[in-house]
């Protein structure tokens, strides 16, 4: 165990540099100018690949008609305001944005909370068969939403929650990985701090508030981030369980705005209008908690 | 470990545990219970369910079509897989060996991982679209004749692309950090040695960097059976003529185009297999290499 945990830091430690760019070991190999010019060509190139589609995406939710047939065509126009507008707007996408967003917030504060639960519960409770609790809820990582949303969707109309926020949500509550990293991460909190605290006699709301939260603020924004990109993202569950369009979520609405080009109504401007904005809530959180989402990351693999 | 066990009391230690454990019980335990009890009976949309056995179990083995969509969905997850990893793995030793701005490399090459398959498919649609794509006329211009509406190769393949495309980030994510650990000493070796730049690559960094790999492959073996359920749907529903019917797609049609909730459920038991076998491998091997790490 302890050599899973140094593992862990080293990764840590290696994806700080990463990320901040700071590489502290410079270039081990004193490499040539000409290697070091093919390798920023081969990058841009393959990096130019990664993003060329979204860019594309991007021009085209800024034309009039949408259609660009060939290269020359990807010249950013001056639609923009109007599609953007009209696909929030006149097509109800400002509806299905705000349906994600509801679902995600609900799933990310309801999931993290519960879990945080089960990792205390796992790590500092004296529990009977607690081998036995963790891997109860390990095992449900066998199972899916695409191997159970068919008796899912028979349960969930059982229930009379069909169409509705909870269909969405509430199934996705009980989360075998972020258990997991927190225990994980718990696990590798100095036992020293945790022993201190015990002999101060600090009672389990105060070490929860006080000593927990606080020596956990990266991995909670990490999988916090973790859980929003994989509920924001959510697709075939939204389409068999969500059947108007008052309550349907921004992925699935996507068809819709599809629907009418396939109706010989244009718009591929719209769609991809529809488009960015469905990407740019997951990407901007990505960017911007790059640093404790990749952290996170190092901790789940172990 | 023990000594963290710093609180006693039982009934709290349950109350934190009840909610994860009931969620587990009642939307994931108990449904997947209830696909094996349906997948021995007939049942659908608005007709009494009759006990059949095994009989579903038999349709499939001796279905044609079925076996067509477990090759298809077979290859198509070893294509993902080997696509995904030989891309990832050569971007990552890029981005590892650069000399300037490797934090903006990094970034615009994982973000993919955010993006979401729906927008991933609808933005391929648009550019490979057979008559109206940005990308179909220089394509067409070297000789390829764009119709991947009608020919089944071509949309497998254009299935293909897109869940490659989207799954490179989350791969970069974990190649960049095991690339990092190995240690600078077999990297100055491998230089004195006069080893190539790709050599090295190959006969050192993989090596040792094989426990991520194999993390990865099971990974995206998973993702190629079950996250790519958008790109189907959107791009070719499954078409033309079936040749991107993936068993995801496949049990979706089933359950929600035809309502054989009793079919529809022996093929979620087949795919629960499916999860389990790999899931068992890599916790296999995932204890192999601790030891060996140990």
């Amino acid at each position: 165990m302890t050599n899973a945990i140094q593992y862990t830091k080293r990764r840590f430690e290696a994806l700080k540099g990463a990320i901040a760019g700071d590489d502290e070991d410079e270039p081990l190999a004193v490499i040539g100018r000409e290697e070091s010019v093919s390798v920023h060509l081969q990058l841009w190139l393959l990096v130019g690949m990664v993003v060329f589609p979204i860019l594309v995406a991007v021009v085209v939710s800024t034309k009039q008609q949408g259609i660009v047939t060939s290269l020359p065509d990807l010249i950013p126009g001056t639609y923009a305001v109007e599609n953007y507008r009209e696909a929030i707007v006149d097509y109800g996408f400002g509806r299905f944005m705000w349906n994600s967003l509801l679902m995600s917030v609900v799933v990310v504060v309801g999931k993290l909370v519960i879990s945080v639960f089960a990792a205390m519960a796992i790590v500092y409770y004296r529990v009977p068969y607690k081998d036995l609790v963790f891997l109860f809820v390990l095992f449900t990582l066998l199972l899916p939403v695409p191997v159970r949303f068919i008796p899912l969707f028979q349960l969930i109309n059982d229930l009379g929650w069909g169409n509705s926020l909870l269909a969405i949500t509430v199934p996705y509550l009980a989360s075998a990985t972020t258990v997991f990293i927190l225990r994980q991460h718990f696990l590798s909190i100095p036992n020293s701090i945790v022993e201190t605290a015990k002999l101060d006699g600090v009672g389990p709301v105060k070490f929860t508030l006080q000593v927990l939260i606080p020596m956990s603020r990266g991995v909670l924004v990490g999988v916090s981030i973790i859980m929003f990109v994989y509920a924001w993202n959510q697709y075939l569950w939204p389409l068999v369980i969500i059947d108007s369009e008052a309550n349907q979520v921004a992925q699935v609405g996507l068809q819709l705005l599809q629907g009418d080009v396939q109706g010989g109504q244009l718009s591929w401007s719209l769609v991809m209008a529809g488009s960015v904005l469905t990407l740019l809530p997951p990407l901007a959180l990505m960017i911007l908690f790059r640093k404790p989402l990749l952290e996170t990351f190092a901790i789940q693999q172990k | 470990m023990s000594t963290r066990e710093i609180f006693d009391g039982r009934l709290e230690a349950a109350l934190l545990l009840a909610p994860t454990l009931l969620v587990s019980v009642v939307f994931l335990y108990y449904p997947t219970a209830l696909a094996f009890r349906t997948s021995l009976f007939d049942a659908g949309f608005g007709r009494a369910e009759e006990f059949v056995g095994l009989e579903n179990y038999l349709t499939l083995l001796e279905s044609s079509a079925y076996h067509r969509s477990v090759a298809i969905s077979v290859l198509f997850a070893a294509l993902v897989v080997v696509g995904t990893i030989t891309v990832s793995l050569y971007l990552t030793f890029l981005i590892h060996e650069v000399d300037d701005g490797q934090g903006w490399y990094l970034i615009s090459v994982i973000w993919p991982y955010a993006l979401p398959p729906a927008v991933a498919a609808l933005v391929f649609l648009f550019i490979l679209h057979p008559t109206l794509g940005v990308l179909t006329g220089p394509i067409e211009a070297v000789g390829f004749d764009v119709d991947w509406f009608n020919d089944g190769p071509q949309a497998f393949l254009v299935v293909l692309l897109v869940a490659i495309w989207k799954q490179i980030g989350y791969n970069v994510i974990f190649m960049i950090a095991a690339m990092k650990d190995v240690p600078d000493a077999l990297t100055e070796t491998a230089e004195l040695d006069g080893v190539g730049r790709l050599r090295r690559l190959v006969s050192v960094y993989v090596p040792i960097m094989t426990p991520t790999l194999f993390f990865l492959v099971i990974i995206n073996t998973i993702y190629a059976f079950f996250g790519t359920f958008a790109f189907v749907d959107l791009l070719t529903s499954g078409g033309p003529a079936n040749a991107t019917n993936v068993l995801i797609f496949d049990l979706y049609r089933e359950g929600f185009s035809f309502f054989n909730f009793g079919v529809a459920s022996t093929k979620s038991v087949v795919l629960f297999l499916v999860v389990a076998v790999l899931m068992v491998i890599q916790f296999r091997l995932t204890e192999e290499y601790s030891y060996y790490g140990a």
